[in-house]
């Protein structure tokens, strides 16, 4: 099923039939969809319904899962991410990913966010890297919290610092997409409520995937929003529509709490 | 309406509850038994080898006075190198003037029992301080072995008088020897030295880490990070541990065969020891690190290769330090069982006498535990506490040695 939402933008990435294995087992079954600079798009779906597994095909983490086989074609700006002479770096760097558990590096602070500028180049000497870290963690609104305490170890902060600190450290590459995979689901509700703050602050200058099972976080944070069922897209449309009044029998079920 | 039985206010539970506190109690104090167990039998070692082998650092000697202004020997001038200047004293005469003060001194019966070696250590002292020959100095010189064992109180009958009249007249009496730690293998116990030893086992332990280090980090590293999960690695693997399993004799056969096949000049030598042993420790190092690079979590990779990091980045910068403690802990248990590895030595020929330190990786050389057992082996009553004595500057190395690895794995520990 091809979902098109009228847009006026040329969408960011194109995922089209895309189906993802696990050896034989089939996780996500051709699925196609749109993903909106402008926008935050929300994966929603019972445990096992193959999302995270979809998200992670988007910067093709699934590699690294020697079993995983994805077919279909995934673009980033119209280039197809899986031919043959895809330079990976390169697209996980423009496709950055948070992850459910916060994982920061064992490292300070400070390094955990001048990692990535550093293996790219992107920063000229001390100066330019301290004013990239700064900026990186203001974004993710941590700096007041650890501007005193840079060189302590990222591992010391609280759990949801811990998250933030992981989004400033994959905002201080400049991608131009962020995936997020469940990345509150570890925090309490004061906690995540300061990720959903920031997951709006950036919209518009990324764009975002967030998986959830929170249907209320998706509610929230996200323009649009895709449902998954057993490893098929079943519906995607703004969340306004999704949540207030989806098309599909299945989608009104998870929503209201029948079944998930 | 049914009583509601409460099951966890039984008098079988609390019956069952007992036991269970009993059981626990039992196997706490089986295991303290088995900890102090293992200390009583760790100190019985410590305290037997240091009351045996303190001896081993002691020398008995005479103390000679000799007047080398009455003499006229003279250091030859412009001579490069000790060897030369102890031989030009050696053709003076020095050997007869040391024999002759002594036997003025102390009479010749005594004289007769100073160490064959006795007037080369008066030429160290020469060569170490020129001025004493234009002096009169007391010197103290080794006295021989039946001379030593007398003054320890055994030996031969005959001369255990001679050896209490010297004693009280206070010639004869054993002090620290510092020349233990830098001398050499010799047939007289009275004159030998561990540092030989000891160097030969430093530069073979240097070749072993040298090449099993490298080769065992990257092997663990490829076959963890890199190789396909496919027959072919299993079988490595296998190889690998079984590797980490054969006797060590069967690897001194191996580096016989293989080494001095190759190398039929290096008998001896301690390049040649360090790749046998190396042979050796690299599947201990590989399994032990293998261990470590798993135990690093995936989340950690996943980190870095989301933001862009090539896998060897990933590697480098991530996977490495992190596992970094546990390779070194690895390493240092293979480096241990090298360092008091002794069959597969004595294949390829360490347990020759070798009287002078070892100048580089290609001279002869022998190694602390080789010569622990080469010593063993002496009929002489002297070799009994310089064999403890070797045993404690074996365990002293082993020590330092795990106290370095403790030290660096504290210091690249990292919690996460």
């Amino acid at each position: 099923m091809v979902t098109d939402l009228p847009s006026n933008a040329e969408p960011k990435m194109r995922a089209r039939d895309v189906s993802v294995f696990y050896g034989d087992k089939k996780a996500v079954d051709s699925v196609s969809i749109d993903i909106q600079t402008e926008y935050v798009t929300a994966f929603i779906g019972p445990s096992g319904c193959g999302k995270s597994t979809f998200l992670r095909a988007f910067n093709r983490m699934n590699d690294t899962i020697g079993s995983a086989r994805v077919e279909g074609c995934i673009e980033l700006d119209g280039e197809d991410i899986y031919k043959s002479g895809m330079d990976v770096v390169q697209l996980r760097a423009r496709v950055g990913m948070v992850f459910q558990k916060p994982n920061p590096f064992p490292k300070s602070i400070y390094e955990n966010v001048a990692y990535g500028p550093r293996i790219h180049g992107f920063a000229e000497g001390k100066a330019d890297l301290d004013a990239v870290v700064e900026r990186s963690l203001r974004r993710a609104g941590l700096w007041d919290e650890v501007k005193d305490r840079l060189t302590d170890s990222g591992t010391a902060l609280s759990g949801g610092q811990q998250q933030r600190l992981c989004i400033a450290r994959a905002i201080a590459v400049e991608p131009e997409v962020i995936l997020m995979d469940e990345p509150a689901s570890a925090l309490d509700p004061i906690a995540t409520a300061k990720i959903e703050e920031l997951i709006d602050e950036l919209r518009g200058r990324y764009a975002i995937i967030i998986v959830t099972h929170s249907m209320q976080q998706a509610a929230r944070v996200s323009q649009r929003t895709a449902f998954f069922h057993l490893g098929h897209l079943v519906e995607y449309g703004e969340t306004s529509q999704i949540f207030t009044m989806p098309r599909e029998e299945r989608t009104k079920d998870y929503i209201t709490g029948r079944y998930g | 309406m049914s009583e509601h039985v409460n099951l966890t206010r039984t008098a079988a539970f609390e019956k069952r509850l007992k036991r269970r506190y009993a059981a626990e109690r039992i196997f706490r104090r089986a295991g303290l038994a088995a900890i102090l167990f293992s200390i009583a039998v760790l100190l019985f070692l410590l305290v037997t080898m240091t009351a045996n082998g303190i001896g081993g650092f002691k020398r008995v000697t005479l103390s000679v006075p000799i007047d080398f202004t009455e003499v006229g020997l003279a250091l030859p001038q412009g001579m490069e190198g000790q060897g030369m200047a102890i031989r030009s004293l050696e053709s003076q005469g020095l050997e007869e003037v040391v024999s002759f003060y002594a036997g003025q001194a102390m009479g010749e019966d005594a004289a007769a029992q100073l160490s064959a070696d006795a007037w080369r250590v008066a030429a160290d002292h020469i060569v170490e301080d020129p001025s004493i020959l234009r002096r009169r100095v007391e010197l103290d010189l080794p006295a021989s072995e039946d001379l030593s064992a007398a003054y320890a109180g055994d030996g031969q009958a005959a001369l255990q008088p001679l050896a209490r009249r010297l004693a009280e007249q206070g010639f004869l009496s054993d002090s620290f020897d510092p020349g233990f730690l830098s001398r050499s293998d010799a047939t007289d116990s009275q004159a030998v030295g561990i540092w030989g030893a000891l160097k030969g086992s430093i530069l073979t332990m240097l070749v072993t880490l040298a090449l099993a280090f490298p080769i065992g980090v990257l092997a663990a590293l490829y076959l963890e990070e890199y190789a396909p999960r496919n027959r072919w690695t299993d079988l490595i693997e296998v190889s690998i541990n079984n590797l980490a399993a054969v006797p060590s004799i069967i690897f001194g056969l191996l580096g016989l065969a293989v080494f001095l096949g190759a190398f039929p000049y290096l008998r001896s030598a301690p390049i040649i020891g360090g790749m046998t042993l190396a042979l050796m420790t690299m599947p201990v190092i590989v399994i032990s690190g293998r261990n470590a690079i798993k135990a690093v979590p995936p989340s950690i990779r996943d980190g870095a290769l989301a933001i862009g990091a090539s896998p060897v980045q990933v590697v480098f910068h991530h996977v490495l330090p992190l596992a970094l403690p546990g390779i070194l802990t690895g390493t240092i248990i293979g480096m241990a069982r090298a360092l008091g590895e002794t069959a597969p030595l004595l294949m390829i020929g360490m347990r020759a006498f070798v009287a002078t330190p070892p100048d580089g990786f290609t001279a002869p050389a022998t190694v602390l535990p080789v010569q622990i057992f080469l010593w063993s082996d002496e009929i002489d009553r002297g070799f009994v506490e310089r064999t403890s004595a070797a045993i404690i500057v074996l365990l002293l190395f082993l020590l330092v040695m795990n106290g370095l690895a403790i030290y660096l794995r504290n210091r690249f520990e990292k919690t996460w």
